[in-house]
């Protein structure tokens, strides 16, 4: 750490990843992959969840240390042992949500670590010289932040944009996003555009992680398509095809989407929302979900589905509106009452919400249903647990080793099976699922789909939160879009085309696009 | 998506030890310490009825122990056990001497009022959303105060003797009869913390709290009752301190506080809440106050014996951490970068 | 710096006339600012009914009382700033106190070779504490919990049934003399004043401060930067038990005597956090205010020697103290989290 910012000399920024392989335990999720990023391009990592992007990026930034291969800068072999060896060598990764220093000011947050000092004894951290040093790396971005703000009141945006701007600060000219667009609005998304844009024509090497492929053909200069942990193709400009990408980041040729077969026909309204409002979050929505029918809401992150969902489940309280599950009204229940009156909510972070990952697959399963389970003398009989634990194991195809397996053992789709089970063991009527794909391996997404079917055709009313087009297009009778805290369409029956659905979010008017 | 998942599953995995394996390692430590105290300090084993007597000295430690045990399993904390144990032993004692109410009767208030301060502290903390461990620090002060005004300056004592028999009385032959309370109680906190739904409750909500909301649990009424379990208990000890002494202070259970935390962390009781087991915890109640008394015995000063409760605590929990490839700078950072992160996020609008 | 051209790159005027230095946010002072104008209020409060309160040596006795807790809470402060809890400060406050008072005492130990065990007593302890939680992972609390037990054992062993009763004349200035006698001014309290300064700038003004509160803040992304995230915690603990040591020090030679029980007796540990938490330290980490920690303990000595003026009985001070600390802490929170949108 020397006392200027500015570390040694960094290198032009040809920087490369040589048969690089990670494995975790026996999980290989990295399998020999090369690339090499280039001074004044934007190199973009495209490919379905699990395909192993943010493992290389964080390979690439020192975060974790490949299994085998090696990191190459300008011909020259590194090691990165760390974040800040990386930084050292110009390499700084911007992550989704940037770890904040939430009680620091803006403008120090920028230097941690590295504060400048003045000259003389006692050495003193330079404030006036730090707060001019933040504000000018900002300006150069065209940023105007207030650096002397605590930074727990920066939005998502903010702080990313704060990271470009530490990147630059700490000399560092190899700048990596880790998926940064998917929690931002498309105002917020062509803003950061902006900032990459500025740093690639200024000769920063940049790399990109994004899953919505029409930012991706934007923005890029050279893609790499990612499947299962291993290099399927790197294009340049002039090799972008929609298709062809597609199909190599799906690993098949694409073809039409199946969609459900069975479609609902007359099923009763289970659920009715009527112009609920959560403010700053959403407003004025309303729509009616019928038995048997699967009901999407489309949007982009950030647009207040979530939100939806958490506040008709009784997690937040509505600012206004009215929700009634089968006429009964509901408005305003806690979730322990929307429950027992019939509606669940798979939430999209499984870790954090949807499941207890310490606990055994049977605790989670029945954690759901304490109430309804066998009792005697007040205590749980264990054979009556288990039985119901591992009928649900059978019936949702959980694969694992024994229903007293520690739920965080199994792989993310087997997780999510026993989240699905536990609802299911209540026999709701209505259900919520949120990103139920979210963390799934690509194989497993199939057989989600077809147990969200089979529920369906069973009666169940399905309310389905998806960022993933495909998903929504296979699965639903109707989507709504969703565009900042509002409802701005409604597709049904044929309407329901990858290419409606895709564009009837990105603006407030919907379908007009 | 799916490696984070997965790097999420490996910290868990370090950071779980085989829950019967710490408590087996605790058994044969304590088999070993009172066979070794039996043979090595004259009058540990002075015959069955007065090694079994010793265990009047500290029960009343392991009784506050099954509560605090309940609050730790919630992920929070209980500083007002002490408190709460003198303040409810003087009201008992205060309804005796003061307003000629029946012992029995008196102990029975005793106890509730220790319900009433639990819920206290379990009020403050779900309704104001006070940190436990500052709810409960100001609560103990205030309790204290609140302890030392009704004692005023010559506490009652001298209580009946059929009263006096909790603390020192034998039931069957020579087993007294604070085991044979000890023994029930412990069975009755095993059944509830790891049999009833109850207790899956309060595991769920030591896990995650918020895993648990999105499951339907009532929260806040889970870790008021668990307050409240802890607050009875701490009554239930300051009760059999005052039948053991025959008396009654203000600060009488101050020696109860750290001593409880180090059994129950020793015991295996995760601090951060979800993991433990009672039997854990009663082997350590056994382990530290076998090796006090026969300290004591020994000739050693109480003083001593407390610094080798100290010593053992660290030397376990660092042992435990090491073994489980926590130890160690880095590495016990990395093991930590998780849940940081996870916690963190919250906090982002 | 960056390379990047500057072009469109304007420095506003604005942020140079903000005033500089890193805890100069809008309303980060609130809670010094209150902390005076409650105490002072209470001073004039009580000096209304009973002018002793207000003579110079009232007022000079609540200063000097406050000193001993002060000095603890200023290490606290640190050690909560990184999220972690120190208990184990009131023996090690104890042990330092025992060790030089009884020195002093029976062999005449020079106040010189009394300041050097000082230091060397609340170094070691305090070093321990800090290889425990850094390097073993062990939680502060626990940590400290069990050298809680192991430190106040080692006083008891050490003083061995004896206490101090009385120490050398050169002690007694230290803990109740004056600077000169032309100038009022307690020696205990300039102590107190320079270590608050010294802590103050390392907190605020030094690159090794700023890693405290950084990792308090966020100890993975402190580490990332290239903190070296242990050594940081390791002398934060150090520094708390060099601090305890000194009140150790600064205890024995104001009252002259010391026992077995003392800091572990009147709960220092538990004092000093509260005290922490009043002056506006977070007890999430990340947030350190030791101005404010001052002034706390100084409130707090106030607001005890004004109880034993209105008469109230001794009995409700800690009482007092607790809600004191319900009402500031559950205020606190509030207040940060109004701001927190």
């Amino acid at each position: 750490m020397s006392h200027a910012v500015a570390g040694p000399v960094v290198a032009t920024g040809h920087f490369q990843a040589i048969d690089v392989t990670k494995a975790f335990g026996s999980v290989a999720v990295l399998r020999g992959v090369s690339l090499g990023l280039q001074p004044g391009r934007i190199h973009t990592m495209m490919g379905e969840n699990g395909a192993g992007k943010s493992t290389l990026f964080k390979i690439l930034s020192g975060l974790l240390r490949p299994s085998n291969g090696e990191l190459r800068l300008d011909g020259a072999p590194v090691v990165l042992d760390a974040p800040h060896d990386a930084h050292l060598r110009g390499i700084y990764l911007v992550p989704q949500e940037p770890a904040l220093m939430p009680e620091l000011t803006v403008a120090e947050t920028m230097f941690v670590g590295q504060l400048p000092t003045r000259p003389g004894f006692p050495r003193r951290v330079d404030w006036p010289g730090l707060r001019r040093r933040a504000q000018d790396a900002l300006a150069s971005l065209g940023l105007d932040i207030d650096v002397g703000q605590l930074s727990r009141h920066l939005s998502i945006a903010q702080q990313q944009q704060v990271e470009c701007a530490k990147a630059l600060l700490r000399g560092c000219r190899i700048i990596l996003f880790d998926e940064p667009t998917s929690p931002l609005t498309s105002h917020e998304v062509e803003r950061l555009f902006g900032i990459m844009r500025r740093l690639r024509d200024d000769g920063c090497t940049l790399g990109f992680i994004s899953h919505r492929m029409d930012e991706v053909l934007e923005i890029s200069d050279d893609i790499s398509v990612l499947r299962d942990g291993a290099l399927v193709d790197t294009v340049d400009r002039n090799g972008f095809d929609r298709v062809r990408l597609l199909s190599q980041m799906v690993g098949r040729e694409m073809k039409v989407i199946p969609r459900r077969t069975t479609s609902f026909s007359t099923g009763r309204a289970m659920l009715h929302v009527e112009a609920l409002s959560h403010a700053p979050r959403f407003h004025d929505v309303g729509f009616t979900l019928h038995e048997g029918e699967v009901l999407g809401l489309a949007g982009l992150v950030g647009a207040g589905r979530t939100e939806i969902a958490e506040t008709i489940f009784g997690i937040r309280a509505p600012s206004a509106g009215r929700v009634s599950l089968g006429g009964a009204d509901i408005s305003g229940l806690a979730p322990h009452a929307v429950i027992r009156r019939g509606l669940v909510y798979v939430p999209e972070d499984r870790a954090r919400h949807g499941a207890i990952l310490p606990m055994t697959i049977t605790e989670n399963i029945t954690s759901g249903l304490l109430d309804r389970l066998r009792q005697r003398f007040g205590l749980i009989d264990r054979q009556d647990e288990d039985r119901r634990g591992a009928a649900i194991v059978t019936q949702y195809r959980v694969r694992c080793a024994g229903i007293d397996q520690a739920l965080r053992q199994l792989s993310g789709g087997n997780q999510q099976k026993v989240v699905f089970g536990k609802w299911m063991g209540l026999r709701p009527r209505v259900a919520i699922l949120d990103e139920p794909t979210r963390g799934v391996d690509v194989g497993a997404k199939d057989e989600i789909y077809e147990l969200i079917e089979e529920l369906a055709k069973a009666g169940l009313a399905i309310l389905v939160i998806s960022s993933e087009m495909e998903e929504l297009v296979r699965l639903c009778d109707r989507v709504l879009s969703i565009y900042e805290g509002r409802i701005v369409a409604e597709l049904a029956g044929a309407d329901v085309t990858p290419a409606r659905v895709g564009q009837s979010y990105l603006s407030h008017d919907g379908l007009a696009a | 998506m799916s490696t984070r998942n997965e790097v999420t599953a490996r910290r868990r995995n370090l950071s779980r030890l085989p829950l019967d394996g710490w408590s087996r390692a605790l058994l044969i430590l304590l088999v070993l310490l009172v066979a070794g105290l039996c043979l090595s300090v004259d009058g540990f084993y002075p015959g069955f009825g007065g090694f079994l007597a010793l265990t009047e000295n500290f029960l009343p430690f392991g009784l506050v122990a099954l509560g605090l045990t309940t609050v730790i399993l919630t992920g929070g904390i209980d500083l007002s056990v002490g408190a709460t144990a003198g303040l409810s032993a003087i009201v008992m004692a205060e309804l005796w001497s003061g307003l000629h109410v029946s012992i029995w009767l008196a102990a029975l208030a005793g106890l509730l009022a220790g319900g009433v301060l639990g819920a206290i502290n379990g009020l403050i903390i779900t309704r104001l959303r006070t940190e436990p461990l500052i709810a409960t620090l100001a609560t103990s002060f205030i309790y204290a105060s609140i302890a030392t005004a009704l004692a005023g300056p010559s506490p009652p004592s001298g209580f009946p003797d059929s009263f006096n028999l909790v603390g020192t009385g034998t039931l069957v032959g020579p087993i007294p009869l604070q085991l044979v309370l000890f023994a029930v109680l412990a069975l009755l906190f095993t059944l509830l913390l790891q049999y009833s739904t109850f207790g899956r409750r309060i595991v769920m909500v030591g896990y995650s709290s918020e895993a648990a909301r999105y499951s339907g649990l009532r929260i806040d009424r889970i870790v008021l009752s668990a307050y409240v379990i802890s607050g009875v208990m701490s009554a239930f000890a300051g009760i059999v301190l005052a039948a053991y002494y025959s008396a009654v202070r203000p600060d009488m259970g101050d020696v109860l506080l750290l001593s409880t935390i180090t059994i129950v962390v020793l015991g295996g009781v995760s601090i951060f809440g979800g993991e433990g087991s009672i039997a854990g915890v009663v082997i350590a109640v056994l382990l530290l106050g076998f090796l006090r008394q026969g300290m004591l015995i020994a000739g050693y000063s109480d003083m001593v014996t407390t610094m080798l409760t100290g010593a053992i605590l660290l030397g376990a929990i660092g042992i435990k951490n090491i073994l489980s490839g926590r130890g160690t700078g880095i590495a016990a950072l990395l093991a930590r970068i998780r849940k940081t992160t996870s916690t963190k996020e919250l906090g982002t609008p | 710096m960056t390379t990047l051209p500057l072009a469109g790159s304007r420095v506003s005027g604005r942020e140079m006339s903000q005033p500089q230095g890193p805890a100069r946010i809008r309303g980060r002072e609130v809670r010094e600012v209150t902390l005076i104008v409650a105490t002072v209020l209470t001073i004039l409060a009580v000096g209304v009914f009973n002018h002793g309160f207000l003579s110079t040596q009232n007022l000079r006795f609540m200063l000097l009382n406050s000193v001993v807790l002060s000095l603890v809470a200023l290490g606290q402060t640190l050690v909560i700033a990184t999220r972690g809890i120190d208990l184990s400060v009131a023996p090690v406050m104890g042990l330092t106190a025992v060790v030089t008072g009884l020195l002093a005492q029976s062999s005449g130990l020079p106040l010189a070779g009394a300041v050097g065990i000082t230091i060397l007593l609340g170094l070691v302890l305090g070093t321990l504490n800090g290889l425990l939680v850094a390097r073993l992972a062990i939680p502060p609390i626990i940590t400290t919990l069990g050298t809680y037990s192991l430190y106040s054992g080692l006083v008891f062993v050490y003083s061995n049934g004896t206490q101090v009763d009385s120490v050398p004349a050169s002690y007694a200035t230290l803990g109740n003399g004056f600077v000169a006698p032309v100038i009022p001014i307690p020696i205990a309290v300039v102590v107190l004043a320079v270590a608050l300064l010294l802590v103050w700038f390392m907190l605020n003004h030094t690159r090794f401060g700023r890693a405290i509160l950084a990792v308090g803040n966020n100890d993975v992304a402190a580490y990332n930067a290239g903190i070296g995230v242990t050594g940081v915690k390791v002398r934060v603990y150090a520094l708390s038990g060099l601090l305890a040591a000194i009140a150790g020090l600064m205890f024995v030679c104001y009252t002259g005597s010391a026992t077995v029980t003392t800091g572990t007796g009147d709960h220092v540990e538990l004092q000093s956090i509260a005290v922490a938490l009043i002056g506006g330290t977070a007890i999430a980490g990340g947030r350190g205010n030791v101005v404010g920690s001052v002034l706390g303990s100084l409130f707090l000595s106030v607001i005890l020697t004004a109880l034993v003026f209105v008469h109230v009985p001794p009995i409700w001070y800690s009482a007092g103290e607790g809600l004191m600390i319900l009402v500031t802490v559950t205020a606190g929170m509030r207040q940060s989290r109004g701001g927190n949108n």
